[in-house]
C-alpha cells in the first residue's frame, strides 16, 4: 500500500475521499437525517465519536482478532460504542435523542464505521487509524450538514430552527421528502466531482483490499480492474 | 482446532469487555433518564394543574366514568388530571384536563386532534375556574361550535369524574336523554319530537325536530336550541339575531320541499334495493332502500331474514345528504345498533368514493355490510335516473 502522510490521512475523508459524496457509504442515514441541520449536526457527531472510537479499539486489536472472526468482532465494538452514545445522549440530550430516533441505533451498521474499519483501522497503526476515523467524521458531518442545510432552508424555510424570509412562507415541500433529498444528494454529488475535476478516487486505488468480497474472494488480481485496465 | 478456540475465546472476551463497559454506563444513565421521563411526564400534567405536586396514576377498574376518560392521575394537593379523547369536527381530539380539590378546572390543554380552525389550542383557558354548576354557562366560539361543544363535554366529563373519584355521585346521562331535555327545554309545548328527514341542506343549520302534537319546530343552529311555532316564527327568546333568521328560513325551506315520486318501472337497470325514489324541487333525489343484513326470520336471525329499511336525500352530484335507518329487525344489541343515530349518520356527506370508509357495528360485520351494499345502491340508482349509467 501507498505510504499516506498524516496530513492526507485526515483530510482525505473532508473531500477527496468523502464517505458519503465520492464513497457514496451511509445514504440511508444521510437522506434520513439531513431533513434538519441540527438534526444532522447531532447525527454527524455521534456517528463521527462512533468512528473515531471503534477505528480506535479495532486498530488496538487488529493483531489479537482472529481474521474469520473479524466482522463479528467489529460489530460488537461498534454495537458497544452506540449503544454507549445512545444511553449518554438519551440521558444528557434527550431532544437530540427523540430527534435522531431509530437512526441512532442503526449506526451500527452505518457502512461508513464497518467499511472504516475493514478498509483501514484493521490493517493501520492506531494513531492514522484514529487520524482517518476523525477525518471520515467530519467529512461525514459536512457533508450532512450541507444536505441539510439546502433541504432545510429549501423545505421548511427555516436554517438550525431560523425562519428564513419569504421561503418560510412558501417552502417547498418536496425537499423534505425522500425524492427532495434524493435530488439534493444527486447534484451534491456532481458538484464534488466537478470540484475535484474528476481526479476522485478510482477503482484501482480501491484495490482489492476494498472489495467487499475480498474477504472470500481467491483469485490474485481483481477481474474487473485488469479488464478496465487492460 | 486452536484456530476455532482462539476465535472462540477473541470474540466471548470482546463480548463480555463491552457488556461490563454497557453495565456500567447504564447505571450511570439510567438514574438520570428515569428522572427526566419522570419530569417530562408531570410538567405534562403540571400545565393543567400549576400545584399539582407530584402525580400517580389512578386504576379505573374500580369506578364507572363517564366514557369519554382514558386516564386519571391523582395529585398530591388532592385533586386530579383526567386524559378524555372527544369528537369534535373530527373524531379524536385529547384533552387534558385538571380538577382541583375543591372541583374547580384548573387547567386544560389539547394534547392533539385533527380540528381545522385550532380553536381548540387556546379554548381551554376559558374552562380554568369553571365548576359541574358553572360549565355549561361558558361560551362556544362561533364558527367553531363543534369543536368548542365538544371541548366543553370533555371538561364537563371531566368535573363528573373528578365527583366520582371523591366517592360522590353523578347522574350521567346518555347523548339521547341530553338531547331530548334540550329539545324539551326549548319547546315545552311539545310532547315528544321526531327528527326532520333533511331532504336538502340548509346553511347553518345542523339537524330539525318536530313537535309531535304539532305544536312547532325545534332548529338547532350550532349547539343552540331554537323553537319556533308550526309556521317558523321563533319562540325562543334568548337566541341571536342570526339564529333567529337561521331558524325562521329553515322552517320555510322545509315547509316548501316537494317530494315527486319517480316511476321506478320506467328504469330497466335500477336496483331491487331501491324500492322507491322522489326527486326533490331543488334538484336532489330521496330514496327508500332496503338492506339485507342478519334480520330476523320466524324465530331465528339469518342473512335472508327481514330487511333494513333505510331513507337517503342524496344530492345530484352524488353526496349524501341524511341517512336514517326508518326500521330494523336485526339481532338485538348487535345488528340493531343500525337503528342508532351514532351509526347511520355517519353516511351523512360520503359520496361514492367514501361511503365505506366508517366504523362498522361492532359484532355485526354482516348487518355493516348490507348496509353499506345498500348505500352504494344509492350511488348507482342516482347515475341511472341521471342516464349516465
Amino acid at each position: 500500500m501507498k505510504k499516506q502522510s498524516n496530513w492526507s490521512i485526515l483530510f482525505k475523508g473532508i473531500l477527496l475521499e468523502n464517505p458519503v459524496f465520492v464513497l457514496i457509504l451511509g445514504t440511508c442515514p444521510t437522506l434520513a437525517t439531513s431533513t434538519s441541520v441540527i438534526g444532522a449536526l447531532g447525527m454527524g457527531l455521534a456517528a463521527a465519536a462512533v468512528l473515531i472510537c471503534s477505528n480506535v479499539i479495532i486498530s488496538l486489536l487488529r493483531k489479537v482478532i482472529p481474521d474469520e472472526v473479524r466482522i463479528p468482532c467489529y460489530i460488537v465494538v461498534i454495537a458497544g460504542f452506540v449503544t454507549l452514545v445512545e444511553m449518554f445522549m438519551h440521558a444528557f440530550l434527550p431532544d437530540m435523542y427523540d430527534m435522531l430516533g431509530v437512526y441512532l441505533a442503526l449506526i451500527t451498521v452505518n457502512c461508513i464505521i464497518l467499511g472504516r474499519a475493514e478498509m483501514f483501522a484493521g490493517k493501520n497503526t492506531v494513531g492514522k487509524s484514529a487520524l482517518d476515523g476523525i477525518g471520515m467524521g467530519i467529512g461525514f458531518t459536512l457533508a450532512l450538514l450541507a444536505m441539510a442545510t439546502i433541504r432545510e432552508v429549501l423545505g421548511s424555510g427555516t436554517f438550525a430552527g431560523i425562519p428564513v424570509p419569504f421561503l418560510y412562507d412558501n417552502p417547498i415541500s418536496v425537499m423534505k421528502e425522500a425524492p427532495g433529498g434524493m435530488m439534493v444528494y444527486g447534484i451534491l454529488i456532481a458538484v464534488v466531482n466537478k470540484l475535484t475535476n474528476g481526479k476522485l478516487i478510482k477503482k484501482k486505488s480501491f484495490g482489492c483490499e476494498g472489495c467487499p468480497s475480498a474477504g472470500i474472494c481467491s483469485k490474485g488480481t481483481c477481474e474487473n480492474t485488469a479488464k478496465e485496465e487492460g | 482446532m486452536k484456530k476455532y478456540i482462539k476465535s472462540v475465546v477473541a470474540l466471548t472476551a470482546i463480548c463480555a469487555v463491552v457488556a461490563i463497559l454497557l453495565a456500567a454506563a447504564n447505571s450511570i444513565t439510567k438514574p438520570i433518564i428515569d428522572k427526566n421521563e419522570a419530569a417530562a411526564a408531570n410538567e405534562a400534567l403540571l400545565v393543567v394543574m400549576p400545584n399539582g405536586g407530584d402525580f400517580t396514576t389512578v386504576d379505573l377498574s374500580a369506578y364507572e366514568l363517564p366514557a369519554s376518560v382514558n386516564e386519571v392521575y391523582a395529585a398530591s394537593n388532592g385533586g386530579h388530571v383526567m386524559k378524555l379523547t372527544v369528537n369534535g369536527f373530527n373524531p379524536g381530539m385529547v384533552i387534558m384536563c385538571g380538577v382541583g380539590a375543591d372541583g374547580t378546572v384548573t387547567g386544560a390543554t389539547c394534547l392533539s386532534s385533527g380540528e381545522t380552525l385550532g380553536h381548540e389550542k387556546v379554548y381551554g383557558d376559558k374552562t380554568v375556574g369553571a365548576t359541574v354548576d358553572t360549565v355549561d354557562s361558558i361560551d362556544t366560539v362561533a364558527g367553531a361550535t363543534k369543536t368548542t361543544a365538544a371541548y366543553k363535554s370533555a371538561v364537563k366529563d371531566a368535573l363528573n369524574a373528578a365527583i366520582i373519584l371523591g366517592g360522590g355521585s353523578v347522574e350521567l346521562r346518555t347523548e339521547a336523554e341530553i338531547l331530548a331535555d334540550n329539545l324539551a327545554a326549548a319547546l315545552p309545548a311539545a310532547d315528544g319530537f321526531t327528527s326532520v328527514f333533511m331532504i336538502d341542506t340548509i346553511e347553518g343549520v345542523d339537524s330539525v325536530y318536530s313537535a309531535n302534537n304539532g305544536t312547532g319546530y325545534v332548529v338547532c343552529v350550532g349547539d343552540s336550541f331554537v323553537a319556533t311555532d308550526a309556521n317558523g316564527k321563533v319562540i325562543s327568546e334568548g337566541a341571536s339575531t342570526e339564529e333567529k333568521a337561521a331558524a325562521t328560513s329553515a322552517v320555510a325551506t322545509l315547509l316548501s320541499w316537494e317530494l315527486t315520486a319517480i316511476d321506478l318501472s320506467t328504469y330497466a337497470d335500477m336496483p331491487s334495493a331501491i324500492t322507491a325514489a322522489y326527486s326533490t324541487s331543488s334538484g336532489n333525489y330521496v330514496f327508500d332502500v332496503k338492506a339485507s343484513g342478519y334480520g330476523i326470520s320466524g324465530d331465528k336471525y339469518t342473512a335472508s331474514g327481514e330487511y333494513i329499511y333505510i331513507k337517503v336525500s342524496v344530492t345530484a352530484d352524488g353526496k349524501i345528504i341524511t341517512c336514517e335507518t326508518v326500521s330494523q329487525k336485526e339481532s338485538d344489541g348487535f345488528g340493531s345498533a343500525c337503528a342508532d343515530a351514532s351509526f347511520y349518520t355517519q353516511f351523512n356527506g360520503k359520496t361514492a368514493e367514501t361511503y365505506k370508509d366508517i366504523d362498522a357495528i361492532a359484532g355485526a360485520t354482516i348487518t355493516t355490510n348490507g348496509y353499506t351494499t345498500a348505500i352504494s345502491r344509492v350511488f348507482e340508482a342516482v347515475n341511472i335516473l341521471k342516464g349516465e349509467a
